[in-house]
């Protein structure tokens, strides 16, 4: 139907457990979207991965109306999957905690590619080194 | 006693985003929301007043500029301001009122009481899918469904959305409605708000699809079209619409602008259609047509 929208909202929610507690509250509230659907919708599309962060891109349209696309995990989520750690270093600049090589780094930039404002592969690089270096965590060749 | 939120604002660059989440999350705060503005990103993140500490603040500023520094960006900015818990699970129902459109039509939210009324009620959960009664393209095409509905009506709803306008044809007597929309989401929305409204299964037939699906699924040329989307995608869904019409066939198409009346006008000429008449609301129109 005629989609004028209105405002984009992402979210980093955990899968399964989209609440109306903040964040979802306060961002979409403001917009008059029905919070209780969303969640619900949210929670039913992604029971399959619970426990995991699932980004969710909301568009709300000029008639309170909303449709949502389920995004890719974090940079940092897969920073740390790759690299073996759990989190990242509190002084990234004085302590690396760890390291990924420039094939993992290009594939998590392949991933994260779709949700990135890159226009090609070494842009998407470019970030994801960023996000990587900023955590702590070192891109060996 | 109300739980109150500290909220905190951080306006960044886009590249920036991925990072600032990452680090909000590694400062304990429940959950982040980003709203495109321009190229930039406007972050809000949450947590409980009596969880903040000041210096925590300070040193995730200086973070962040470190962080921004390092891939050539400009230091996001930080506001803080607190947040007074409120029935977000409900709040929102603030903006949603019964509205009576046209002469015959009130669209009723779900959760409020039926009112006494002479008016045919269309209730609607509204939220997934667009057509919730609050757009004009939506009151223009439940409007000039009451002109064209009668009984026995077969009508095809192309980017069915809520379903309000399938919905709407059979309360006004359409015998059966084909509903499609590319959005499964709108899909599940239409199934829904159906049920919602007592509507026959066997009555709304409901698919995932565009005009190629309604060609495999109308056993018959249907009476009538009822297409709200947008006039670019319309321009190019009229060419298929001879498949699914016969000679008397009409429609109704909104979600056009104004100033794209023309153009629309332009592809159904070349593919037999004519304009019957024109409704208009502020930039929106709703255009009537036929076979020529």
């Amino acid at each position: 139907m005629a989609k004028k929208v209105v405002a984009v909202i992402k979210l980093a929610l955990t899968a399964g457990k989209a609440n109306p507690a903040p964040p979802v509250g306060p961002a979409l509230g403001q917009h008059g979207v029905n919070i209780m659907m969303f969640c619900k919708e949210y929670n039913a599309r992604t029971a399959d991965q619970a426990g995991t962060v699932i980004p969710v891109e909301i568009s709300v349209f000029e008639d309170r109306s909303f449709t949502f696309v389920l995004k890719t995990p974090p940079a940092s989520v897969l920073i740390c999957k790759a690299a073996g750690i759990e989190r990242g270093s509190n002084e990234p600049n004085k302590k690396k905690i760890g390291q990924i090589s420039r094939a993992q780094l290009q594939e998590i930039a392949q991933t994260k590619m779709p949700d990135l404002n890159a226009n090609d592969i070494e842009a998407a690089m470019k970030i994801v080194a960023g996000t990587a270096r900023n955590m702590g965590v070192t891109v060996v060749d | 006693m109300t739980n109150t939120w500290c909220e905190l604002q951080i306006v960044c660059d886009s590249v920036l985003e991925e990072t600032v989440f990452w680090q909000l999350d590694q400062f304990g705060f429940r959950g982040m929301a980003s709203e495109k503005k321009g190229d930039l990103r406007l972050i809000r993140a949450y947590l409980p007043l009596q969880e903040v500490q000041t210096a925590d603040l300070a040193a995730l500023q200086q973070q962040l500029s470190e962080n921004a520094a390092s891939m050539g960006v400009a230091a996001p900015e930080l506001h803080q301001r607190s947040l007074d818990e409120e029935d977000w699970a409900n709040s929102w129902k603030q903006y949603w009122h019964p509205q009576e459109i046209g002469d015959r039509f009130l669209i009723n939210p779900a959760w409020l009481p039926t009112p006494d009324t002479r008016r045919l009620i269309l209730r609607l959960d509204p939220g997934v899918a667009f057509g919730t009664g609050n757009h004009q393209t939506t009151q223009l095409c439940l409007e000039a469904l009451e002109a064209h509905i009668n009984s026995e009506a077969v009508i095809a709803d192309i980017g069915c959305g809520s379903g309000i306008l399938s919905i709407a044809a059979l309360l006004l007597g359409a015998s059966k409605v084909y509903a499609v929309d590319v959005d499964p989401l709108a899909v599940q929305s239409t199934v829904n708000n159906g049920e919602l409204n007592s509507i026959k299964p066997e009555c709304l037939i409901v698919e995932q699809g565009s005009v190629e699906r309604l060609v495999s699924l109308v056993p018959a040329p249907v009476d009538g079209i009822v297409c709200n989307i947008l006039a670019e995608v319309i321009i190019k869904l009229i060419p298929q619409w001879n498949a699914i019409a016969h000679a008397s066939t009409w429609g109704i198409l909104s979600g056009i602008l104004v100033s794209q009346a023309q153009a629309v006008n332009e592809t159904l000429n070349q593919h037999g259609w004519c304009i019957t008449s024109q409704l208009q609301k502020q930039d929106w129109c709703c255009l009537n047509i036929r076979r020529a």
